[in-house]
């Protein structure tokens, strides 16, 4: 479990990007976040796994206070912790596996990680997740060959490597094609599913996110303006939330 | 010419079709032309470089060279040793310095390193080392450790060293830190994030800049005989001190072509590294 207390970011530019969140998110939930560009959707997500450490509040996971957490015991919490980005963040120069694998150097011991040797239990692993988001024949192909879609999925089986309790998203799908997306998002319901594994995602386009997310999370200028079940996202509501009527550019249309 | 230096000067303003005007800035050369003129003129002075010398005594140039021809052929067996000795001191000394520049460019790298007074002290610290030329060094090894081949290795690897981290971490600073960024969110340490991320991604250039090094370092590796650190220098220096100038001639071809062999099968695997 997630959760955020008043919790309060203040970068230190001096531009507050939370103000005062409160949020409770369960095990195996699936939830997008909706908003502004700058209104902290970034922000929530990565105060998550403490890429960015809050200024004042709560947050706790797992009954576990974040912001107390340094060093080795940071590191091991986030191991459970899964992250995907937008721009997929793959190390483009080398094949499939090693960027999957690369999600196991945490597990390692320091030599078997600076002369890249993993077990058979790790190769295994990392094929498997590779299968589970349906790329297993490009395993040994460089990820610079493969198209957007296909790097996203070697992203996701790379924290499906993990074994994470959590994966964070940030925009995983704002840098592809309406149809890609959709698939891309359709492998993100079935590891939620399948798993049990919590999914917080930040999505740029209205109609994906409830499509995908059973719970949608409106943010404004760093406030929680809607927090519920997708069906009762109104019109009226994501006025609220964008400040202005949706336009085109909101959504990501038909496939 | 007038119109050209004033137009330099006062730039006119450019009226787009729409009615918009522009004023285009002052090129910086305005200013850097003149000073770079009174600097070579000052520079000239301090020095008494003048052409009068220069055409009088350059001629001596050309008869040196002609008492080098032709070279000494039969005294080719005895370079061979000195020769191959420059040579392993060049690859020694670039394998230990490029070894030593990679886990020290990964503590200088601005994007890596997050502790800036750290890094301030230890970016500041080694380019004051950095400015020393490598003969400096190879004096004092060779105070330390007596005249030879060790004192001249242990320079070029120091020198070599000190050159390929900063050049390392330049690339380091500009490469993509997404996949940085993802491994250390999956709960590695940065080193290992570094390995395992970075490492893939500057790794050709790497090697480039390694063989890069070692070209520059036969020819330093040719002088530093001269302070006595060891080499073909060594013989060089004795050579044009017994006025043998047609062994110092076949020194001289002798590095050439090595120097020229090297430089060409570097340039090549570089060419297909990039
Ligand atoms: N590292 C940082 N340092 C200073 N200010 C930052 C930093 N990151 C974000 N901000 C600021 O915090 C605010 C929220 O940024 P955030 O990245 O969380 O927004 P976002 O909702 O993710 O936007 P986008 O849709 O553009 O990604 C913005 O005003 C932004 O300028
Ligand atoms: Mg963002």
């Amino acid at each position: 479990m997630i959760q955020f207390k008043d919790v309060v970011k203040t970068y230190p530019g001096g531009v507050t990007a939370l103000r005062g969140v409160n949020l409770e998110i369960q095990q195996g939930e699936f939830v997008a976040i909706i908003g502004l560009s700058g209104a902290g959707k970034s922000t929530l997500l990565r105060s998550i796994n403490q890429m960015h450490t809050i200024t004042s509040g709560s947050l706790k996971v797992n009954g576990v206070e974040v912001s107390s957490l340094k060093g080795e015991d940071l590191r091991r919490f986030r191991r459970k912790i899964g992250m995907v980005f937008q721009s997929f963040n793959l190390v483009k120069r080398t094949t499939v596996i090693k960027n999957v694998l690369a999600a196991r150097v945490a597990d390692m011991s320091l030599w078997k990680s600076l002369l890249g040797v993993y077990t058979k239990a790790d190769k295994i692993l990392a094929l498997e997740a590779l299968d589970n988001v349906g790329i297993l024949e490009k395993a040994y192909v460089r990820a610079d060959m493969l198209s957007g879609g296909q790097q996203q999925r070697v992203a996701l089986a790379r924290c499906l490597a993990q074994k994470p309790d959590i994966i964070l998203a940030d925009e995983p799908v704002a840098s592809l094609d309406p149809l890609t997306s959709q698939q891309v998002m359709a492998d993100f319901v079935k590891i939620n599913r399948q798993f049990n594994i919590t999914v917080v995602a930040n999505m740029h386009h209205v109609d994906i996110a409830t499509k995908y997310a059973k719970r949608i999370i409106g943010i404004k200028a760093g406030e929680i303006v809607f927090d519920g079940p997708s069906e009762k996202l109104t019109n009226d509501i994501l006025t609220e939330i964008y400040g202005r009527d949706l336009t085109k550019d909101d959504f990501m249309g038909e496939a | 010419m007038i119109n050209w230096i004033k137009e330099q000067l006062h730039p006119a303003p450019l009226t787009l079709s729409n009615g918009k005007v522009v004023t285009p800035k002052r090129s910086a050369m305005v200013y850097v032309v003149p000073l770079l003129v009174v600097l070579t003129l000052w520079a000239m002075d301090i020095t008494r470089f003048n052409f009068i010398t220069l055409f009088r005594r350059g001629g001596q140039f050309f008869v040196m060279i002609g008492r080098m021809i032709p070279p000494d052929w039969a005294y080719f067996p005895s370079i061979i040793e000195p020769l191959i000795e420059t040579i392993m001191m060049s690859i020694t000394g670039t394998l230990v310095g490029a070894a030593l520049a990679l886990p020290l460019a990964f503590l200088s790298s601005d994007n890596i390193i997050r502790n800036k007074v750290f890094l301030w002290v230890n970016r500041l610290f080694f380019s004051v080392l950095r400015t020393l030329p490598i003969l400096v060094f190879a004096l004092l090894f060779k105070y330390i450790f007596g005249i030879g081949a060790f004192a001249g290795t242990l320079a070029i690897a120091f020198f070599t060293w000190l050159i390929m981290t900063k050049m390392l971490y330049e690339i380091v600073e500009t490469i993509d830190m997404g996949p940085f960024e993802a491994i250390e969110s999956s709960g590695a340490t940065r080193l290992r994030a570094f390995w395992s991320a970075i490492m893939p991604q500057i790794l050709g250039q790497y090697i480039s800049i390694t063989l890069y090094n070692f070209e520059m370092n036969v020819r330093s590796a040719a002088i530093l005989g001269y302070v006595g650190a060891g080499g073909l220098g060594l013989l060089l220096n004795e050579k044009l001190g017994w006025r043998q100038y047609d062994k110092v001639g076949l020194i001289l071809f002798a590095l050439l072509l090595t120097v020229y062999a090297i430089e060409s099968t570097s340039r090549l695997i570089r060419k297909k590294l990039s």
